[in-house]
């Protein structure tokens, strides 16, 4: 691993030093939270590599830190070593990657965060910040269950992994809004599926089990909301239960295409890749650019779902 | 008052701490919530709490043999995403016995470095738990399985299906207790495990195969898993590389809670089978009671250390430690 590594770092510098003839080209380092760990960060890195080969004037250097936030740091050190222009990362611990960021903020190298965001601490030491806006999302989720419900109904939420901050964002983006909106829409409880689908599903027999009436479901993700899905089949009450989810997943565009699923928010991780590449050049071509960029996390429904792509995921 | 109870109750009662204990909460649950103890749910959590209930089956046996089985999370990812990816492309018929066998290879693993080489324990399955957790995510490579026709395939039977009304993970479930206590209780090789686990000396003198006892207990870790499995992908339909993360801190804790002896070499099925119940109705009664999440970590704490407590009260006859 280490040396492939090596390798990868060594040509990357061969290639380096045969681009310095031409000025315009730019060198970017990335340095990935887990590749493989699942498929949007695998497509993520495929995308990522796509767009920068499809750029002439655009050289890059791809790392993973493999969900190790020690590894990264050095990662980063290695990359300004090598004198790179700008630097994408993907944190793996937004808390613990400050003092990296700063260091090379120090060093004259601009850092683009791509995905998740870094803590609060280190937002001046970054030149921006590419990627969804979870309270949006939240948000989003909120209106579809309010058009759905006809603004009148009791649902119940279940909510990914405690602590987690698009968990939270989420929550709270709908929550907000749901109040706003759709003050007729009552939420009954909320409950954590911890973004595991079997968890989900045993959360929501026992909610069943509780409430004798619920109109609709909004979960964190699809592969919970699916979870949730399955129970209330199992139950014999899916009919006419609203089931809206965020973060589209292969298993829930196929409910909505069976009309069992009404809507989830469409993330693309071509889409994240793109957005981070292009973040980050504009920020080298000396432009000025927002600190919190986001790209567009659009809805799907069963009625628009065939404007897009099944999911990868 | 207590103490002497404890006292009075005899041998008979005082091994009973688990049960008195649950039957407690049931009492106390169902007071605070009349949907507590209606027949669907009290079949819902049986049903829920089966595929935790199999796999404490194997650890039970693991520990009670004097050892711990910390991989049997990442071996529940393993042994579901192969089963359900298997699924389409070879048919369920076929994709069963090769997760079976795939999965056990991993308990032999298990079995060779802690049986026959006497690795310790704790620090060969905590290995297996990152190790096999690696092996699901390049076998998937990172990508989310599922079962494209979930309403047409007889693999729905083993996690959605029913017999005489009774669904059928709850037939598996309590089917496998039952087996396995039967094997622990009546069998040499129930005895044996015992021995091994109780004084590892002694049952090499007395002439017990202690290599290969320890190389079963992990083999039959594997195949609850295996079957843990089976029942978690049809129940789900699909599986996440990650799904059994966590879950062997859960197997645990309702081992514990069941009074099986960490130190090895006492234990029981059927009280494993009751400290997995009280876990999984805590969970169920704090969500009907309509508690927050947080409430749920808190209480499955306390209620383990108070059980345990009762536990040792028990055996020992009084609350307090004789010395002070």
């Amino acid at each position: 691993m280490r040396n492939s590594m090596r390798l990868l770092l060594a040509s990357c510098g061969t290639l380096a030093l045969a681009g310095a003839a031409s000025a315009d080209t730019v060198r970017i380092g990335i340095t990935q939270n887990n590749v493989g760990i699942d498929s949007y960060q695998t497509t993520y890195e495929r995308a990522f590599i796509e767009a920068a080969d499809a750029n002439p004037d655009v050289e890059v250097i791809v790392l993973d830190a493999g969900g190790d936030v020690a590894r990264q740091i050095s990662q980063m050190q290695d990359l300004i070593q090598q004198n790179v222009d700008a630097i994408i990362v993907w944190p793996t611990d937004g808390q613990a990657l400050v003092p990296a960021v700063r260091n090379a903020h120090r060093e004259g190298v601009p850092v683009i965060v791509t995905n998740s965001n870094i803590a609060e601490a280190g937002m001046d030491f970054i030149a921006a910040f590419s990627g969804p806006n979870n309270i949006q999302q939240g948000i989003y989720s909120a209106e579809m269950m309010c058009e759905a419900l006809d603004g009148e109904g009791q649902i119940v939420q279940i909510t990914g992994m405690p602590g987690y901050t698009t968990a939270i964002e989420r929550q709270q983006g709908f929550d907000d809004r749901l109040a706003e909106l759709c003050p007729g829409v009552t939420q009954l409880d909320i409950q954590p599926g911890d973004w595991n689908r079997e968890r989900a599903q045993r959360t929501m027999e026992t909610l069943l089990t509780r409430f004798d009436n619920i109109d609709g479901v909004y979960s964190g993700d699809d592969n919970m909301g699916v979870g949730a899905l399955n129970a209330a089949l199992a139950a014999g009450r899916a009919e006419g239960m609203v089931f809206i989810g965020a973060t589209n997943f292969a298993v829930g565009y196929d409910a909505m295409e069976r009309g069992e699923y009404w809507g989830s928010v469409y993330q693309s991780p071509v889409d994240d890749a793109r957005a981070a590449l292009q973040t980050a050049l504009d920020v080298l071509a000396g432009e000025d650019v927002p600190k919190l960029n986001y790209f567009d996390t659009p809805k799907i429904t069963q009625e628009n779902m065939h404007e897009f792509d099944r999911p990868v995921f | 008052m207590l103490l002497t109870r404890l006292k009075a109750g005899g041998p008979a009662i005082a091994k009973q701490g688990i049960l008195v204990a649950f039957i407690v909460f049931m009492i106390a649950f169902s007071l605070m919530s009349d949907r507590f103890l209606s027949a669907d749910n009290i079949m819902s959590v049986f049903r829920q709490s089966a595929i935790i209930g199999v796999m404490a089956i194997g650890v039970t046996i693991v520990v009670i043999g004097g050892n711990l089985d910390l991989s049997v999370g990442s071996m529940l990812s393993f042994a579901t995403v192969l089963v359900v990816d298997l699924h389409d492309k070879i048919g369920p018929e076929l994709a069963i016995p090769v997760m079976i066998m795939a999965t056990l290879c991993l308990g032999a693993i298990n079995g060779f470095l802690i049986g026959i080489l006497r690795l310790n324990s704790l620090i060969v399955t905590l290995g297996m738990l990152s190790a096999i957790q690696g092996l699901v995510l390049i076998y998937s490579g990172g990508q989310n399985v599922d079962i494209a026709d979930q309403s047409g395939t007889w693999f729905a039977v083993f996690g959605r299906g029913a017999v005489f009304g009774i669904a059928t993970p709850i037939i598996i479930f309590l089917g496998l207790a039952l087996i396995f206590h039967v094997i622990m209780t009546t069998m040499p090789f129930g005895r044996r495990v015992h021995a091994v686990g109780g004084n590892p000396t002694a049952s090499v003198f007395s002439g017990i195969p202690r290599s290969r006892i320890v190389f079963m207990t992990y083999l039959i870790s594997a195949l609850c898993v295996a079957i843990a499995a089976i029942i978690l992908g049809s129940r789900v339909m699909g599986s996440q590389n990650n799904v059994g993360q966590g879950y062997e801190l859960q197997v645990l804790a309702a081992v514990i809670l069941g009074g099986t002896s960490l130190l090895g070499g006492s234990g029981s099925i059927l009280r494993t089978v009751l400290g997995v119940l009280m876990l999984a109705f805590i969970q169920n009664g704090l969500i009907l009671m309509g508690q927050p999440y947080y409430t749920q970590w808190l209480v499955t704490w306390a209620v383990i250390i108070v059980a345990v407590w009762l536990d040792v009260a028990a055996k020992r006859g009084r609350l307090f430690s004789p010395i002070a």
